[in-house]
């Protein structure tokens, strides 16, 4: 087990959005948490990358309690998050972002090697790598998000609504660069809106609605779901 | 090829900094000719020791929003700092004058500034901002500001009750004779503190552009989220960057001992300086800092010359006020985030 959150309640000053979610991941899985807007889908990804500290329960990574820890604590770990906002360095170039995710490798090879492999994910990042990241289009800046959390080689990555804002082409790109991420062994976690697509590619989902865990279960299940036709897709 | 370089300084010249750095240049040298060199010589040494105060308070404002209205005090605990090293350091090279601290004696003195300054700050972030900061963040840039001017008034009360109100000054850092630039003498003390601060500023630029720390210092400044993600510990880079901060005004306070000795208020020239140097250039631009420190230095330094010594203040404060109106992000802050856009 790589990641494993139990009973997980977490929220913003008194308001609580998450009651008792637990979910559990596997090394090398593909796992989706959709639902619909406000059902706490990005709440929890914070609380697992410890941007908000939980009021209950626990996150289990490798074996070791990490509830509580704050954020960089988290990401040395070997947790990547990719949030929503990006929350891209907006006035540094592309190659600078990219080193600032390696902020965790202190060998400087190792931070060399990883940013040859991000460069090969995403060519694109190579050819705008003196480009500030403030000046990109909103597809690049996704991969650049993507690539930043790479940098770090981490064991998990998160990522958050990676489709949001995009163009239909860009959304489909984004999905293809997380499948190569996938085929490179790495494990995600994804959030998404786009509850088709999300279901047709990875290998299971969760599905959250007002803060509690709905269903579980293989994504082709759910895509099959009748509750889940009905809710999300509107057939 | 030429000619492309020769487009682009026609395009850089008609862009705000560019006009108004060509102004200041050429109203430099109009004046040099016109006065004396001692107009060039007291621009420059003014504007580096100005440069790093107002570096400091950049990276105050840009990276902390912290709106630092005690900078000058860390100025003055520079200047004591060093006050109280050199002092004993004089007396014993008046009985040994062969000694080695005749020439190191004096980077002692400025040394001992800037790791007061850093040990100042470090106490500053640890007894003050860092409780703020967990206690709450809302409307940050107005309680830090308020406690920034606690911090101001305590601190110059406390050289007052432990260090009295009188002058604590020294009659020079090296002896020797003068140096002579085209006709015009500079002290060796004059000359060694523009060196001092034009280093430190160059370093401190490096620090910040090329390594590690620097690169996570500006990562904090441009998305602490961001930073936190990729596994930055926040509240080190926040106490280093106060530490920087303090220790770069304390470094200006110490090596400009041997002009302005240490008194209670010493820093509030300084601070108000600064001040203008950060409006005039737009916040979190070092380099802006530093074009904006030399800009405000003449000013000052042609305001005394042609207008008259009580009018050093008035003159930039208009200027101020004129910028405020017609280009509130500054001369070189066109592409900086003010803290109040956020």
């Amino acid at each position: 087990m790589l990641l494993e959150v139990k009973n997980l309640n977490a929220g913003y000053g008194y308001l609580q959005i998450l009651r008792d979610v637990s979910l559990q991941i596997d090394k090398g899985e593909y796992v989706a948490i959709v639902g619909p807007n406000g059902a706490g889908k990005s709440t929890t990804m914070k609380t697992i990358a410890g941007l908000i500290s939980p009021m209950s329960g626990n996150v289990v990574f490798k074996g070791e309690d990490i509830t509580g820890l704050s954020g960089s604590a988290v990401a040395k770990k070997g947790i990547s998050f990719v949030s929503e906002e990006m929350n891209l360095f907006v006035n540094m170039s592309v190659q600078e972002n990219l080193y600032m995710g390696a902020y965790t490798i202190k060998e400087k090879h190792l931070q060399t090697e990883r940013l040859e492999f991000v460069f090969e994910l995403f060519p694109r990042l190579a050819e705008r790598r003196k480009q500030l990241a403030g000046t990109m289009s909103g597809g690049e800046r996704k991969m650049l998000a993507i690539g930043r959390g790479m940098m770090s080689n981490p064991s998990l990555m998160l990522v958050d609504e990676p489709s949001f804002g995009l163009a239909p082409q860009l959304t489909t790109s984004v999905f293809a660069s997380l499948e190569v991420l996938i085929e490179n062994g790495v494990t995600i976690l994804l959030v998404e809106q786009n509850v088709t697509k999300t279901l047709a590619v990875t290998d299971r989902g969760y599905v959250l609605e007002n803060g509690k865990i709905g269903l579980e279960g293989r994504s082709a299940d759910l895509a099959e779901d009748s509750y889940v036709r009905k809710v999300f897709l509107g057939v | 090829m030429s000619k492309n370089i020769l487009a682009d300084l026609t395009a850089w010249v008609r862009t705000a900094p560019g006009l108004s750095m060509v102004i200041a240049v050429v109203v430099t040298i109009a004046a040099t000719i016109h006065s004396g060199p001692y107009i060039l010589v007291n621009t420059i040494v003014t504007g580096g020791m100005l440069a790093l105060v107002a570096t400091g308070l950049t990276l105050m404002l840009g990276v902390l929003n912290i709106p630092m209205f005690a900078h000058g005090e860390y100025f003055m605990i520079g200047s004591l700092t060093a006050y109280y090293i050199f002092t004993p350091i004089s007396e014993f090279v008046l009985e040994h004058p062969e000694s080695w601290l005749v020439t190191f004696g004096p980077l002692l003195a400025i040394i001992g500034a800037l790791l007061g300054g850093a040990i100042a700050g470090a106490i500053s972030e640890k007894l003050i901002f860092g409780p703020l900061r967990r206690r709450s963040t809302d409307n940050w840039v107005m309680n830090s500001f308020l406690l920034t001017v606690g911090v101001s008034v305590l601190l110059i009360n406390l050289h007052q009750l432990i260090f009295g109100a009188d002058f604590k000054g020294i009659i020079g850092y090296w002896q020797g004779m003068p140096i002579s630039i085209g006709g015009a003498y500079i002290s060796l003390d004059r000359a060694l503190s523009f060196i001092i601060s034009a280093v430190i500023v160059a370093l401190f630029y490096l620090f910040m552009t090329y390594t590690r720390t620097g690169m996570a210092i500006r990562a904090v400044s441009q998305d602490i989220t961001g930073a936190e993600i990729v596994g930055i510990d926040i509240e080190k880079i926040v106490l280093l960057t106060i530490s920087l901060a303090c220790a770069l005004a304390a470094v200006a306070g110490g090596s400009l001992l041997f002009m302005i000795p240490s008194y209670p208020s010493v820093g509030l020239e300084p601070l108000y300086m600064a001040w203008f140097v950060v409006i005039l250039s737009g916040l979190g631009n070092i380099l802006g800092a530093v074009a904006g420190a030399f800009m405000v230095a003449l000013l000052k330094v042609i305001t005394v010359e042609y207008v008259g010594a009580g009018w050093d203040f008035v003159v930039p404060s208009a200027l101020i006020m004129l910028i405020l109106i017609f280009k509130p992000s500054g001369i070189f802050g066109s592409d900086v985030r003010g803290v109040l856009d956020k």
